[in-house]
């Protein structure tokens, strides 16, 4: 772990560098391998023919010794035979001649049983000095006599010949391997250029210009795909980032308004001297703005906390059809108020998994929404419905004036009232359905909007239920 | 009754100042934590309104001080902080009540007098004002010897304005004691305004003299009008 380069293009390089490294050992230490036993092989072959020259080169002196005439080999072409090791036994081991070259040493030691019988005994030995030799002996009939022709040559030659050819192939190795190095190091800096584009252009990605996206090479790509999910993060960020600072310019504006309200009303009563009870209601007016402040910024508070997760939800299981009710006799007197008529179907036994305090709060919120938009005379209808075995479904329909389908998912984002809501009187509306979804999601459902059954809107939150029953879901309504 | 107000801003101590002292309390305000440790420690109060947010030495720690020394005063709280974690600290901190900013006078004056009411014998079932007459334990009511047919919220609305006779009694107050709403932003207001629409046709429509006033941008007091 101690070479381990920071950059990927050094890395490669290095890594493909000492991959080619270690492949053309291998490969030298075969071709080595091979050369040698080649090379032995020749020698051994030769070796046999020098046998032969030996053979035909002794002769018995007067003393009855055995000499080797000396003045042949000299002419030979090959130079080995200058290196020739050169030994001759009787047949118990007796040595007859040594050549000069070998000295007093021996090349094999006492023959073994059957040596150079039948044909040629090739093998590699060691002499008594231990140096290794590739080793030839045959048996001959020399006058009469039967000699032991031993002919060794050291390994050292065929070693020669192998250094030579590898000292070849390594000296042109690191050419080999610089120009792999340089190839590899190229070619990773051009397949890694999209990333150092794409780097470059995240550089420049901040808040003031969160619009921009990364270059995408191909779609296929690894990088074009990581472009590509990087781009899909950036879109989510801009639309979030978009979300709040129009949150915040809604905000503002919300509350500058009630401020300004304040403002002139308090400005508009000091311009003149009028009496007590005109005061009086300049003051309560201007309470009256304090209020809706008030409702805004506390709203705004359980907002931001619920979404900093800062709430505990407090879950239990209840029936969903009393608490229908319960939402809907808090608002009794409006509904009355304004000749509606609500009526509630469903199962009564359903039971909701979630936090009371808050399912409660959503289905106020939305009956109340139901309530200040449907007409005199209307009506507003909840319906509980079990959706599978652990849904349940809430929709209240009403017979208001509907929301538009292009509004359906803007309607629960904050301080966002459509235009005929705008013209109500009603205080710190705009928040009461952000809360509603807001309460609904954090409790594991779902809420939203369609056009109801009768042009009205149907408002509709789905829970996790208790006790729905167990055949599949009812056809809806 | 004497009341001791710490708080470092002044507007908002001035305006505590006059209004209380408007309610006949006598009033002593200290801008800064230490000078009002230390008139809590050296004078005797009837009860101390503090604030959290005090320069240098807050009101947590003013309170933990006075509580150190065993004094017993009653302690209400002003704070702009509102998590439920923060209320906990407050009355663990030996703390009487909690109020959070921004908050209706009449909901201060409310909780000053249940706080000075400690103690004291409970508030009598048969109540009175001018004609009006309740028996809450009963709940019965008659206006000039007649009685008045009232729904149950609309009982319980009038009993609680006739707790508060002369007072202001505010939406926030109402929600929160008579309907028992305990989240702040569940869209009331139109609710207690019907009722209170309601309560009045039956209470004052039928009668020459009107009981039940709105204050506006305030809330609604019971009360006999000099007229």
């Amino acid at each position: 772990m101690w070479l381990r380069p920071k950059r990927i293009r050094t890395r490669l390089t290095l890594y493909y560098a000492g991959m080619l490294a270690g492949v053309l050992a291998l490969y030298f230490a075969g071709v080595s391998v091979l050369l040698f036993w080649q090379a032995s092989t020749i020698l051994k072959r030769l070796g046999e023919e020098d046998l032969e020259t030996v053979k035909g080169l002794l002769y018995h002196e007067d003393n009855g010794e055995v000499n080797l005439r000396e003045d042949y080999h000299h002419h030979s072409d090959w130079k080995q035979v200058q290196e020739r090791l050169l030994e001759i036994l009787a047949p118990d081991g007796t040595i007859l001649y040594r050549n000069e070259r070998l000295g007093d040493r021996t090349i094999g030691g006492p023959p073994f049983p059957g040596e150079g019988e039948r044909g040629y005994s090739g093998r590699t030995a060691k002499m008594s000095d231990g140096t290794p030799i590739i080793l030839i002996s045959r048996k001959y009939d020399l006058q009469g006599q039967t000699i032991l022709i031993r002919v060794g040559y050291s390994e050292s030659l065929i070693w020669n010949e192998v250094w030579g050819t590898l000292l070849i192939l390594i000296l042109a190795s690191p050419l080999i391997l610089a120009g792999t190095a340089y190839a590899v190091y190229a070619t990773v800096g051009r397949a890694l250029y999209p990333v150092s584009r794409m780097a470059h252009r995240a550089e420049q990605i901040n808040s003031e210009h969160l619009n921009a996206r990364l270059p995408v090479e191909s779609e296929e790509g690894e990088l074009g795909y990581l472009a590509g999910v990087f781009n899909a993060m950036l879109s989510r960020i801009e639309q979030s980032f978009e979300q709040l600072k129009r949150f915040t310019a809604d905000a503002s504006h919300e509350l500058r308004t009630p401020l300004a309200a304040i403002r002139s009303i308090g400005e508009v009563a000091l311009q003149e001297d009028v009496g007590p009870a005109e005061y009086r209601d300049t003051i309560g007016s201007m309470l009256e703005e304090v209020n809706r402040l008030t409702t805004i910024v506390e709203s705004l508070l359980t907002l931001s906390r619920a979404d900093a997760g800062q709430i505990d939800m407090q879950v239990s299981v209840f029936p969903l059809a009393a608490l229908v009710r319960e939402s809907a006799a808090l608002l009794e007197v409006l509904i009355d108020d304004k000749q509606l008529t609500f009526t509630l179907v469903g199962d009564e036994s359903v039971g909701v998994e979630a936090d009371r305090l808050y399912v409660r709060q959503a289905v106020v919120n939305i009956l109340h929404n139901a309530v200040k938009f449907t007409p005199v005379g209307g009506s507003i209808c909840a319906t509980i419905q079990c959706n599978g075995r652990s849904r349940v479904e809430l929709s209240i329909s009403d017979t208001g004036p509907g929301i538009p389908a292009r509004e359906s998912a803007r309607i629960f984002e904050r301080f966002v009232r459509l235009d005929e809501a705008r013209t109500t009187t009603d205080v710190g509306a705009g928040l009461g359905l952000s809360v509603a979804k807001w309460a609904v999601q954090a409790n594991n459902g779902e809420i939203g909007v369609t056009t109801g059954p009768h042009a009205g809107s149907r408002f509709w939150i789905r829970l996790p239920a208790v006790g729905c029953p167990d055949e599949g879901s009812r056809p809806r309504s | 009754m004497r009341i001791l107000i710490v708080e470092d801003e002044e507007k908002m101590a001035r305006a505590l100042r006059i209004g209380l002292e408007a309610e006949q309390f006598s009033v002593q305000v200290a801008g800064t934590g230490e000078e009002g440790f230390f008139l809590a420690s050296t004078e005797t109060y009837d009860l101390v309104i503090l604030d959290l947010m005090l320069p240098a030495r807050d009101g947590m720690e003013v309170l933990a001080a006075l509580r150190g020394r065993s004094l017993s005063v009653p302690v209400l709280i002003l704070t702009s902080r509102d998590t439920v974690e923060d209320r906990v600290r407050g009355l663990d901190a030996g703390a009487d009540d909690y109020l959070v900013k921004p908050f209706a006078f009449s909901e201060l004056l409310a909780r000053i007098r249940a706080l000075l009411r400690r103690g004291k014998p409970e508030p009598s079932d048969r109540l009175k004002l001018a004609d009006l007459e309740m028996d809450a334990a009963g709940r019965v009511v008659s206006r000039g010897g007649r009685e008045l047919s009232l729904t149950a919220r609309e009982f319980d609305l009038l009993e609680y304005l006739l707790r508060q006779p002369g007072r202001v009694v505010s939406r926030e107050m109402l929600a929160r004691d008579v309907w028992r709403e305990t989240a702040r932003y569940t869209p009331l207001d139109n609710v207690i305004d019907v009722h209170i629409a309601h309560l009045r046709r039956k209470l004052d429509e039928p009668f020459n003299k009107k009981l039940l006033h709105t204050v506006r941008g305030v809330g609604f007091i019971l009360r006999e009008d000099p007229s």
